[in-house]
């Protein structure tokens, strides 16, 4: 039932904003374009760390690892496929490292996968340098910004889509049960570390491809703004402020964070880090279970009035 | 400072505002731009380009506004902060240019966030002349809009080897950083150094973010090169600087690339930088243009521009002053006046060929005592070499 | 033989600086799961602060550190009132306190360094002190960054012999193994936990005093520091002063072989590899409690 009610809601969030591109304008669009890279970054990261308290800061690497697919396939790859390709990279490496990293814990696994990040980071930069002798790759002919919003339209959905199946399903429990009690799933039956490994993997391929998918944007693909941290930390900050154990709780942080952080910029063009500080602090204190607990008060309230 | 540059906006803005009843005029000429304030390009952008921006804002309407085809419009810029990350740069100028149809836009900070841009200038018809965007990469996508009005990396490499080959120097050694920058500055040495028989006896690159470069220094000083090479971006400029004096490694010729024009480098370094050479264009010493550039910037500003962007910065404002002036507001001619005129700047006359400036030569400049002077080419110099580098001090 | 000498000390000293910027966040991880992410951007109050003091008002830069070190302090003590008390009061779980300072962090990183912004401009800056070489058994090296490895190595052994021997070091260890054992023997976390706190901020003030002296800074030094710290705190071991000053000193020392043995372009790559290798073999750092 909850499962066919956010699969329907991802229908009808599809229909709406699909003709965005010919309707409102080049700034809105771009605005709901970031909205909904942030929404498929948050959602997918928060379907594996969010359930399985796993806390991932290798974001950048699989969102960098997906920008050089196009960036290595411009020219002789279609868009439509480098897209998917940028995915299944980052999911190919999510696998290979979390086959290796998975049995660490807590902070110990945020910077090991940080670490892991800038790793392929310098690797692609070394690479690069020595045998193509480049660093960054010009995009020359890049899509139609309607083009590159609907394909981030239909990821950020698909995340979104894949997240609310996953939770419903039994992968999504034994992920669950993963960031309850590690041992009790194990001795439960489930194989944990595929478990985990699987759900890394998934994660990381929604984030490779809108890497592969929003960088054409840029022109000019670089290691240092495709691996870009700050994406990373941001997802964290964003999926984590709305409530990462829930689905809509980072969607709604998604769509408010990057609304703000806009409107405060364009506003107090010199001191909206602080406002946006402030604000940030006062939300974590206050609102301790993220937005998602919102929702979840106001649900309780409706029942018992 | 920051605040007084903020105070330098609210009246640019207040005096535009105040203005419209009173005269009766048209609407300000709108301008906009993104540029960082914060993260890590913000120490190049709020040196070198966006101070220009807000003095240049200023002193037009000071004049009573920009000549407009005949007709003075106040000025008004629009500018916000990229964050230094490319996808900001790219919604901001599809907000300025898309939605909010500003008449004007200027460039943001750096050859990433230029690149950025490329495609929305040639979408929306809006010329850019860039201070701080060089490779031939850029020029190479053929874009009609965009104008480069810095030195390109080769002819700057060429400068270095024709002064190094005039002062008979025989070996180099050089470093380089892994970036877009530095590749193409090295590509351009070694062009050069093969065409003037400069032989470079050991070449190493090193990543961006480096705090040490002690062994590599200490490795290249056992070979002995008459000349050291640095195509380095700021931070390493100081860092090689400081660790060259550390060893002793004094060869007869000291070259660091992006940073050695920084006022702050001879401020933080102190005796330390007589004799260093790098990338400048210009000092007050120059000529009165650049003499009234920099007591104006210092006066606006309470701190100097740095000796090579920064003037670049102000010419790419002068130019599109004349070319509106000339031709007004509709872009398309102004791009074409752009393309095809001249310009008189405070770095000399400025010409376009394919969207790079082609009339500013390559320059050598070198700190003596506390003036970044000009060294080479012989008409530009404001002062003799120092050759061979003094002793570090 | 000078040659080597040179090569591992430089290696060293780098390593130290390293370490140095790490000790503060060490302490306050360790001891209260605060994952202090904006511990660079107080790294850059002390620089600024050093910087200051040194070009305005002519104050030798190492008598101003214990200055720093107070007012940091007591911003210490100010941000652990405001904002990681109420943290540390209602979270149920240590994993919770570490989530919710870790978006604190965040909030005051983005705070932090905005009003540095204001207040100082995005320009570099930087002075120059203790920048001439001295010379040890044939090896050259400036005074600033003997000082900044001087500083590190002290306070880390300091902050080793204060665990193991003090009764206060005692009451952090006890906390560090159970908080709420701590507190049934009586060991009084509200006086305990801001003063760690103002002590990480401290230390963190002057680590950037220090590096103030060697490098340029600017309002946005403080991100690459922090990933620093971090690298280096979690290699050591979280918690443990030794693992810290071993990592740091670990870390420096494979970056300068690595650059003089292959590439200084792949020194990144080693010492990430290296981080790597080290964590996969011992999941909980070098000095693993």
């Amino acid at each position: 039932m909850r499962l066919a009610t956010a699969l329907a809601a991802c229908a009808i969030a599809g229909l709406v904003l699909a003709p965005a591109p010919w309707l409102v304008s080049d700034f809105a669009l771009s605005l709901t374009l970031s909205c909904l890279m942030y929404v498929g970054l948050a959602v997918s990261w928060a379907m594996f760390s969010g359930a399985t308290n796993y806390l991932s800061l290798a974001t950048a690497a699989f969102f960098g690892i997906g920008a050089y697919v196009t960036a290595w396939g411009h020219g002789t790859l279609p868009y439509a496929v480098a897209v998917p390709l940028g995915g299944l990279a980052a999911a190919l490496f999510a696998a290979a490292i979390g086959a290796a990293v998975l049995h660490l814990r807590g902070a110990y696994f945020a910077v090991i996968t940080f670490g892991l990040g800038e790793l392929v980071r310098h690797a692609i930069t070394y690479g690069e340098k020595t045998w193509a002798r480049t660093v960054g790759r010009v995009i020359s002919d890049p899509p139609a910004t309607e083009t590159v919003y609907l394909v981030v339209l239909a990821l950020a959905l698909a995340a979104v889509a894949t997240a609310a199946a996953v939770r419903a399903s039994r992968f999504g429990l034994a992920l669950a049960g993963v960031g309850s009690d590690e041992e009790r799933a194990r001795t439960l039956g489930v194989n944990t570390r595929l478990v985990k490994t699987g759900g890394f993997a998934l994660a990381a391929f929604f984030a490779g491809a809108l890497g592969a998918a929003v960088a054409v944007r840029w022109t000019y693909i670089e290691p240092a703004s495709v691996f870009n941290p700050f994406i990373g930390f941001q997802t964290v900050l964003i999926a984590m402020v709305g409530g990462a154990h829930t689905l809509a709780g980072p969607i709604a942080s998604a769509v408010v964070f990057s609304v703000l952080t806009e409107l405060l910029r364009l506003q107090f063009p010199y001191a909206y880090l602080i406002v946006l500080g402030a604000l940030l602090i006062l939300l974590v204190l206050y609102l301790p279970g993220g937005l998602a607990s919102l929702l979840e008060r106001w649900k309780w309230r409706q029942r018992h009035a | 400072m920051s605040i007084a540059r903020f105070g330098g906006i609210l009246s640019a803005v207040a005096l535009a505002a105040a203005c419209l009843p009173a005269a009766a005029q048209e609407a300000p000429v709108r301008i906009g731009y993104a540029i960082a304030r914060t993260g890590p390009w913000a120490a190049g952008a709020q040196l070198t380009q966006e101070p220009n921006y807000i003095m240049w804002a200023d002193q037009v309407n000071a004049a009573g506004g920009l000549n407009v085809k005949g007709r003075k419009r106040k000025v008004e810029l629009v500018g916000f902060d990229d964050r230094s990350e490319a996808e900001t740069v790219v919604r901001t100028y599809e907000k300025l240019m898309g939605s909010d149809k500003v008449d004007l836009i200027l460039p943001p900070w750096g050859t990433g966030a230029n690149f950025a841009v490329m495609p929305l200038i040639q979408k929306y018809g809006y010329p850019m002349i860039a201070p701080t965007a060089t490779g031939r990469r850029l020029l190479g996508m053929k874009n009609p809009y965009f104008f480069a009005i810095l030195q390109q990396p080769d002819r700057m490499m060429e400068a270095l080897a024709e002064f190094l080959k005039a002062r008979r120097v025989e070996t180099a050694a050089v470093i380089h950083v892994d970036e877009l920058f530095g590749l193409e500055q090295y590509t351009g040495l070694e062009a050069a150094f093969k065409e003037k028989g400069i032989r470079i006896i050991e070449k190493k690159t090193y990543p961006l973010g480096v705090k040490d470069l002690k062994p590599v220094l200490n490795d290249i000083k056992a070979k002995n090169p008459d000349a050291f090479i640095a195509l380095s971006y700021p931070p390493d400029t100081f860092l090689v600087t400081a660790q060259a004096r550390e060893i002793a490694f004094n060869p007869k010729a000291f070259y660091a690339a992006v940073g050695t024009a920084f006022p702050i480098y001879r401020d933080k370094l102190g005796p330390a930088v007589e004799g260093v050479m790098g990338l400048g264009t210009l000092n007050p010493k120059s000529s009165p243009a650049a003499k009234a550039y920099f007591d104006a910037h210092v006066a606006k500003h309470n701190k100097e521009p740095d000796r090579w962007a920064s003037a670049h910065a102000w010419a790419a404002l002068q130019v599109l002053e004349q070319a509106v002036a000339k031709v007004g507001l509709d872009r398309k001619a102004l791009r074409d006046a752009i393309a095809t005129g001249e310009f008189d700047t405070v770095i000399g006359k400025v010409r376009f060929k394919d969207g790079e400036n082609v009339t500013t030569p390559g320059v050598v400049s070198q700190w003596q005592g506390r003036e970044f002077e000009v060294v080479w080419p012989p008409d530009k110099a404001t002062a003799p070499a120092l050759f061979p580098k003094p002793a570090w001090r | 033989m000078g040659f080597w000498l040179e090569l591992i000390a430089s290696g060293l000293i780098t390593g130290g600086i390293y370490a140095l910027v790490a000790i503060g966040l060490n302490l306050q991880y360790g001891l209260m799961r605060i994952m202090n992410i904006s511990h660079g951007e107080f790294l850059m109050l002390g620089a600024y602060l050093t910087w200051l003091a040194h070009t305005f008002a002519g104050v030798n830069p190492l008598a101003f550190l214990p200055v720093v070190a107070l007012a940091l302090f007591g911003a210490g003590l100010l941000v652990y009132r405001l904002c990681f008390r109420r943290i540390a009061r209602t979270s149920p779980a240590v994993e919770l306190i570490e989530a919710r300072s870790l978006l604190v962090g965040f909030g005051l990183m983005y705070l932090v360094q905005n009003a540095a912004y204001l207040v100082w401009g995005a320009d570099l800056r930087g002075y120059s002190f203790l920048a001439e070489p001295v010379e040890i058994m044939g090896a050259r090296f400036t005074g600033n960054r003997l000082a900044a490895f001087g500083f590190a190595v002290a306070a880390s052994l300091f902050l080793i012999a204060v665990l193991r021997w003090t009764l206060v070091g005692k009451a952090v260890r006890a906390m560090m193994q159970s908080p709420a054992g701590a507190q049934l023997v009586g060991i009084d976390t509200a006086v305990l936990h801001p003063v760690v706190f103002g002590a990480g901020l401290a230390l963190a003030g002057v680590a950037g005093g220090l590096l103030s002296m060697v490098y340029e800074i600017t309002p946005a030094m403080g991100e690459p520091y922090t990933v620093t710290a971090l690298i280096v705190i979690t290699l050591g071991g979280l918690g443990s002063a030794a693992g810290c000053l071993a990592g740091g000193l670990l870390l420096g020392v494979v970056e300068a072989l690595g650059m003089h043995f292959t590439s200084p372009s792949l020194k990144m790559l080693l010492s990430y590899a290296v981080f790597i290798a080290v964590l996969l073999a011992r999941p909980k750092g070098l000095f693993a409690r």
